[in-house]
């Protein structure tokens, strides 16, 4: 990042290169269509490009900050398209939690993967209102309010849910 | 700090982003002070972190990298951003609908409306709106010369907001502190946090109106804030041009 803070474009490029699927996978699970996920994927990146320079290590890993930038850029997008409910996002439920991601590189992967296979077995353990809860905050950025709107349910059963399922997830998660 | 004002219930919501504004800022003050809280987060953290991974791996087209490094070739790095768009909606345009022409014309307008404000603000540091809505430039120090940042504060100063852009993130340790001063006495307006971009929006709290206060100042201070400045300047201005 301290190369890129100082427009290396060749550090720019590897860092690309290194975390293009993550970006693009977390911005198409949101926005459900692969054109604006691509949009979504070049503003991320160019975001970075401009702003290297706030990146603190000591604060969160690469990955964690690029994922946090993609979220809020395409649930904003999510949320400007909501008036076209065609373009649905994705949930935990429309993901199969048992699939196996295709790996490109089987060495640098292997770790990848046992981290996604960790956290499929986690959340397919989790009730599915509670998963349904998760995926609403998660992927459309709603907040507790709205979900409970959107769920019919009570704003307090949403909260709990919403707890629970993070409470839980971390404890299995801890417990691997 | 007695259990009961911790706020660890609300962290699995807080760390998910789906607290309501209010909720929020409360529970975003009280992290500044409560290294207890402030650990149980990084655990939740931890977990929203790893939820990314759920998704389906995705492969982009190859040639996005080729569009994205003409799209960078004439941008520079830390260049400061006075207005800060929330996505590109120079690529949004070919995904919309006939339908959504107007709202785009309504948010160009916008945007450039905005741009215009902002370049008055720079120029004049303190732009009155003819409703005696008030807006002020800050000031960025030697320290953060790419931060920004304005105050806009309504006709009888009961009501204040200040929005950052391009502020460094700070450690677990440190906060950042806005502090209103009159006749040479500082009080503190709010404790902040900026977001991984170094953005944030915050209302400013003073026991009177913001019209009464000469002038306005950003400091970086230990976490739960100082009753006074002790750190450096990240941004300042005067409140009125008089």
């Amino acid at each position: 990042m301290r190369l890129i803070a100082q427009a290396q474009m060749d550090a720019f490029g590897e860092l690309y290169d290194r975390y293009k699927r993550l970006v693009f996978s977390v911005a198409y699970a949101i926005v459900g269509d692969r054109a604006i996920a691509e949009e979504v994927t070049l503003d991320v990146f160019m975001r970075v490009w401009q702003r290297a320079q706030t990146y603190r290590p000591e604060r969160a890993k690469v990955s964690t900050w690029l994922v946090a930038i993609t979220r809020h850029q395409a649930i904003d997008i999510v949320r400007w398209r909501k008036s076209h409910p065609e373009a649905d996002s994705l949930g935990w439920d429309e993901i199969s939690l048992h699939e196996r991601p295709a790996h490109h590189d089987p060495r640098e992967q292997v770790e990848l993967s046992q981290e996604r296979e960790r956290i499929h077995k986690a959340l397919a353990q989790l009730p599915a209102n509670q998963r349904e809860a998760l995926a609403l905050a998660y992927f459309r950025g709603y907040s507790q309010v709205q979900i409970a709107e959107a769920l019919q349910e009570p704003l307090g059963t949403i909260k709990t849910r919403i707890r629970t399922a993070l409470q839980k997830l971390r404890q299995m998660l801890q417990e691997d | 700090m007695p259990e009961s004002t911790h706020v660890l219930e609300s962290l699995p919501a807080y760390v998910l982003g789906c607290l309501d504004e209010a909720e929020d800022q409360l529970v975003s003050q009280h992290l500044a002070g409560c290294h207890l809280c402030r650990t149980e987060l990084g655990s939740f953290q931890a977990v929203t972190d790893q939820l990314a991974l759920a998704v389906p791996e995705a492969e982009p087209p190859a040639e996005l990298k080729q569009r994205l490094m003409e799209r960078v070739q004439g941008l520079q790095p830390v260049r400061p951003q006075p207005v800060r768009g929330r996505f590109s909606l120079a690529g949004m345009q070919r995904f919309l609908p006939l339908g959504g022409l107007a709202s785009l014309l309504v948010i160009l307008v916008l945007i450039v409306a905005t741009v215009s404000l902002w370049q008055r603000v720079n120029q004049l540091e303190v732009l009155t709106a003819p409703q005696g809505m008030r807006a002020i430039a800050l000031h960025s120090s030697d320290l953060t010369p790419d931060a920004s940042g304005f105050v806009v504060i309504s006709a009888d100063g009961q009501n204040g907001v200040l929005i950052v852009d391009q502020m460094p993130t700070l450690d677990t340790e440190s906060t950042y502190q806005l502090w209103l001063t009159r006749n040479g006495q500082s009080i503190s307006g709010a404790l902040f946090s900026v977001d991984e971009t170094g953005y944030r929006g915050v209302r400013i709290v003073a026991p009177e109106s913001l019209l009464l206060y000469s002038s306005i100042r950003i400091t970086i201070e230990p976490v739960g804030g100082s009753p006074s400045p002790t750190g450096e300047q990240i941004l300042g201005g005067s409140l009125f041009n008089s």
